[in-house]
């Protein structure tokens, strides 16, 4: 098992391990004391705040203070739902706040305040329920006290104490429960007593986001917030040479036009009037040369030459390493491509600010707000408890809101205009200003011994590192404020050449070598990049490294004459969870059975983020065409806080990993990103969506990611579908028989 | 000055004739539930009934709307009194993200006031205008479907569908509690 649990560690986890590299962890993951106190959310006088979650008032009204942002993913049910099963509380009873930074909210496995790796109920799932657990036992101390009766004699149901056949409101008991103190570690529920946990159960947002009720960033609006619409370097990296903003000026509505760091804004009355001057606009760009000089049509060469320049770093070895190849009775080769891909949430990014007397109040719906708040304070001159962030729900994340370029850019903007903005971008900047996915290219050598088992697997991936673009921004905004702004930008420049030379990051990795039993293992990487800003995109490494491995094994065993299913599960004896769900989706799908005319299935399967996923697609091919009829998906993710949304979650992961494999390309002509819209950048609509039947294995261990583990297989399971249809191996995303 | 009815209210707008109508309603009406997805009228996020047409509103001039008849989400219903299609929405959980669903119901309600029990691939159809990147598109189907069952029930048996205060159901339900700036 040794060799599977590096594997099982998750991008955001290395992003902890890997930056505390970067002096000894000075940086990330410490808590700034400083702050500890600023942000917290303000009791009344007589309510009881038992620590930075919970609040419970006298007139019994309970408020959960939500650690995670709630961007689709279910983190404001699921994470109310553990409050309200210790709590002992009707879900739908407690009001749920997003919150801004506070040291208390910092993400355990991350080091900051950061929703993403899948994390939020894994790393809330004790915490919460023993925050929950000890207000309820401090309300039973109390209660005792006050009616004088042992506690053994008290029980609890829907923040009601019942005593001797009389009902008490929690909030009767408050202000001697905030005298008493909160016990530690009061037990907690056993799962045959679990009310909530565990069950069905709809969504606590639902009736808001099925009436436009719902608050998104850019919903925030108030007396005197102006907007802003900015006109960025069309090559990422560049900055103004010079702008000729005559006609611009004198349009309706026109406030101000600023130049800031990378692009011009236009700040008016509306958006529509910003829109309408930034096209008035005439700019000159100085143009970072290298990516300006990157075009898709011929870049791929750039990866190409890395991979065969033999300029490696050693990612992981086990075993014998490369050396076993040797030994191999027959090796298996090939290499496997995928693009650069956009996230395209359906809420474009935007962030409001104002700057007032010497404070700074910022909108947003952000995966890091401590990172936002820590770059806004930069920007301004100001320090971090000078700044306020206020977070809203998120209209989508997928990884891009873990990036505060957006902040950044208002802040900005707010800065120099002197007004208070709302920066709105268009579709066509959020396509063409994204953090990408990486571009990947990898090679496999896979030997196989004289019984046709796998004894040596050997990757070797070229693309850029996701790590140095967000060292970036997260050192830039979490660095302590005593460290003088050029020593940020210095740390902040390191992680190119950390990452880019010296050490492999993680999630340029992940996922291609740690599923499938092995003896001999090698992985070696090499920089290759061209300079377009990547980042965390759902599922991250393993979003390309899941295609690859999964493609390459069907490629084996059906070198080998075997059985894709079979052959799996021949190879992942020291996998138990990743075998279980094997056999699960092929027992559902009927793997094997008889399938209507022309219509094959393709299976793959992958571990990410300490769950286990495996798919089986059933797909025909028309002229070329193919259409995907139906995905059969098992997850294990230890034990399910709420089947519903774990199921809702895997149709998510299906349908978003459905849309890149069919459709998802980002391509560069002289640096400049070629798509813009829905047009040329298409997604599935419903009518390409295929019918998903999601099973859940039952499981009593720790809850484990479940945004992100339904991503990875699904191309693989449509390709390896896709050649049993046609005897074509797919080998490049998107999928294309043409 | 451009005159229309808005969600039952005969309102005025004082804006350029060019103004989208998505943002006369956000920035002009402060109703936030309309959304801004693409700006080209290829996600549906903007989606309002223009005379009971699942219309994108993100490039419709507000002067093509004069004298015309607009609901929003916000005249569908609201927290205290959801239309039948909403209430489906709420008991499939369909949203995740939320931010195309005000966009999703507005072509689910014209799809349903125009035919009132459709096929599998007639939904197809009608929501084709409309994206969800979380992909919610199988529980949109199955709210839609659901709905329309309600409703077939409810005109069976001569009733009017409790949730929507006697509202005949697929008609925009008028908000009291609706004010206009």
């Amino acid at each position: 098992m040794s060799q599977h649990s590096e594997g099982l560690v998750s991008s955001r986890r290395s992003f902890l391990k890997n930056s505390a590299m970067l002096g000894g962890g000075l940086m990330i993951g410490l808590p700034l004391s400083a702050c500890a106190t600023a942000g917290f959310p303000k009791a009344g006088d007589k309510d009881f705040q038992p620590d930075a979650f919970l609040q419970i008032t006298p007139d019994n009204q309970v408020h959960f203070y939500m650690p995670r942002s709630e961007m689709g993913q279910g983190t404001y049910t699921g994470l109310t739902t553990l409050i309200a099963e210790e709590l002992d509380v009707e879900p739908a009873a407690i009001h749920v706040h997003h919150v801004g930074p506070l040291s208390d909210y910092e993400n355990p496995e991350i080091g900051f305040q950061a929703t993403g790796g899948s994390t939020s109920m894994r790393v809330s799932f004790k915490p919460l329920r023993q925050a929950a657990a000890n207000a309820r036992r401090a309300i039973l101390d109390a209660a005792a006290q006050q009616l004088n009766l042992p506690i053994a004699e008290l029980t609890t149901e829907n923040a009601q104490v019942f005593a001797k056949g009389k009902a008490f409101n929690y909030g009767e008991f408050v202000v001697v429960a905030a005298n008493l103190g909160v016990p530690d570690e009061a037990p907690l529920k056993r799962p045959n007593e679990f009310k909530y946990m565990g069950k069905d159960r709809p969504r606590l947002d639902g009736v808001a986001k099925s009436t436009g009720t719902a608050q998104f960033g850019l919903d925030v609006d108030f007396e005197g917030l102006h907007r802003a619409v900015l006109v960025r370097s069309p090559v990422a990296g560049g900055s103004v040479k010079s702008v000729d903003d005559g006609s611009a000026k004198t349009m309706p509505g026109v406030k101000k036009i600023v130049t800031i760091y990378n692009g011009v804004a236009v700040v008016a009355e509306s958006y529509w009037q910003a829109k309408q001057a930034s096209l008035a606009l005439s700019i000159e760009w100085n143009e970072p040369e290298k990516l300006a000089s990157f075009s898709s049509d011929t870049g791929k060469k750039w990866f190409e030459d890395a991979l065969n320049s033999g300029d490696f770093e050693e990612a992981f070895e086990d075993g014998e390493g490369k050396d076993g190849l040797e030994k191999a009775s027959k090796v298996y080769s090939a290499e496997y491509w995928a693009p650069y891909l956009a996230h395209s949430t359906m809420e474009p990014m935007n962030c409001a600010v104002k700057i007032e007397d010497g404070h700074c109040d910022i909108w947003v719906g952000c995966q890091t707000p401590d990172v936002a708040r820590g770059l806004a304070a930069r920007i301004c001159d100001l320090s971090i408890d000078e700044v306020t962030l206020h977070s809203t729900f998120l209209g989508g994340g997928f990884g891009r809101r873990f990036n505060s370029d957006f902040v950044a850019e208002a802040t900005e903007i707010a800065k120099a205009s002197g007004l208070a903005i709302q920066l709105i971008w268009s579709r066509e900047d959020d396509t063409r200003h994204d953090f990408y996915r990486p571009a990947s290219l990898a090679r496999f050598e896979v030997g196989v011994n004289k019984d046709g088992m796998i004894e040596s697997w050997t990757a070797q991936r070229a693309g850029p590192n996701i790590m140095p673009y967000t060292l970036d921004e997260v050192v830039d905004g979490k660095a302590p404020g005593f460290i003088p702004n050029g020593l940020v930008d210095w740390l902040s420049k390191r992680g190119y050449g950390l990452f880019n030379g010296l050490t492999v990051d993680h999630s340029s990795v992940e996922g291609l070598y740690e599923d499938y039993d092995a003896v001999n293992k090698d992985v070696q990487h090499v920089t290759v990049d061209p300079g377009l800003p990547v980042g965390f995109w759902r599922s991250v490494g393993h979003s390309f490294s899941g295609f690859f491995k999964e493609g390459m094994m069907d490629e084996v065993a059906h070198g080998q004459k075997q059985d894709s299913v079979a052959y799996r599960l021949a190879h992942t004896k020291n996998n138990p969870k990743l075998n279980g769900v094997i056999k699960l989706a092929a027992q559902k799908s009927q793997w094997g059975k008889s399938l209507p005319n022309n219509h094959f299935h393709g299976v793959a399967c992958h571990n990410s983020f300490e769950s286990s996923v495996a798919q089986v697609a059933e797909v025909s091919v028309e002229n070329n065409e193919i259409k995907i009829h139906k995905i059969t998906c098992a997850v294990d993710c230890g034990f399910v806080v709420n089947p519903d949304i774990v199921k809702a979650q895997m149709e998510s992961g299906i349908i978003f990993a459905l849309s890149a494999a069919l459709h998802g390309e980002i391509t560069l002509k002289d640096g400049k990103v070629e798509q813009s819209n829905f047009h040329d950048y298409p997604v599935l609509r419903m009518a390409q969506s295929p019918e998903i039947e999601v099973h859940i294995v039952t499981s009593d261990k720790d809850p484990s990611g479940v945004g992100e583990p339904g991503v990875p297989p699904v191309a693989a399971a449509v390709a390896n579908a896709v050649f049993a249809a046609t005897g074509k191996r797919l080998r490049s995303l998107p999928l294309s028989l043409s | 000055m451009i005159t229309f009815e808005l969600n039952g209210k005969a309102v005025q707008a004082d804006v350029s004739s060019d103004t989208p109508l998505l943002w006369v309603i956000r920035d002009h009406f402060k109703l936030k539930g309309s959304k801004f997805g693409c700006g080209m009228g290829l996600c549906g996020a903007c989606s309002m009934l223009v005379d009971g047409q699942s219309t994108r509103t993100c490039i419709l001039p507000v002067a093509a709307v004069a004298n015309k008849k607009i609901t929003t989400i916000e005249g569908v219903g609201n927290p205290e009194m959801l239309s039948t299609l909403q209430q489906a929405w709420v008991e499939a959980s369909v949203p995740q993200c939320g931010y195309c669903q005000s966009g999703q119901l507005i072509s689910a309600t014209a799809l349903l006031n125009s035919n009132p029990s459709p096929s599998s691939e007639e939904i197809d159809q009608a929501m084709s205008g409309n994206i969800c990147r979380c992909g919610t598109y199988p529980r949109i189907k199955q709210a839609i479907q659901s709905a329309a069952f309600k409703s077939g029930l409810a005109n069976q048996s001569g009733q009017q569908p409790s949730q929507n205060g006697g509202v005949n159901i697929f008609e925009p339900a008028l908000t009291a509690k609706e004010e206009m700036v």
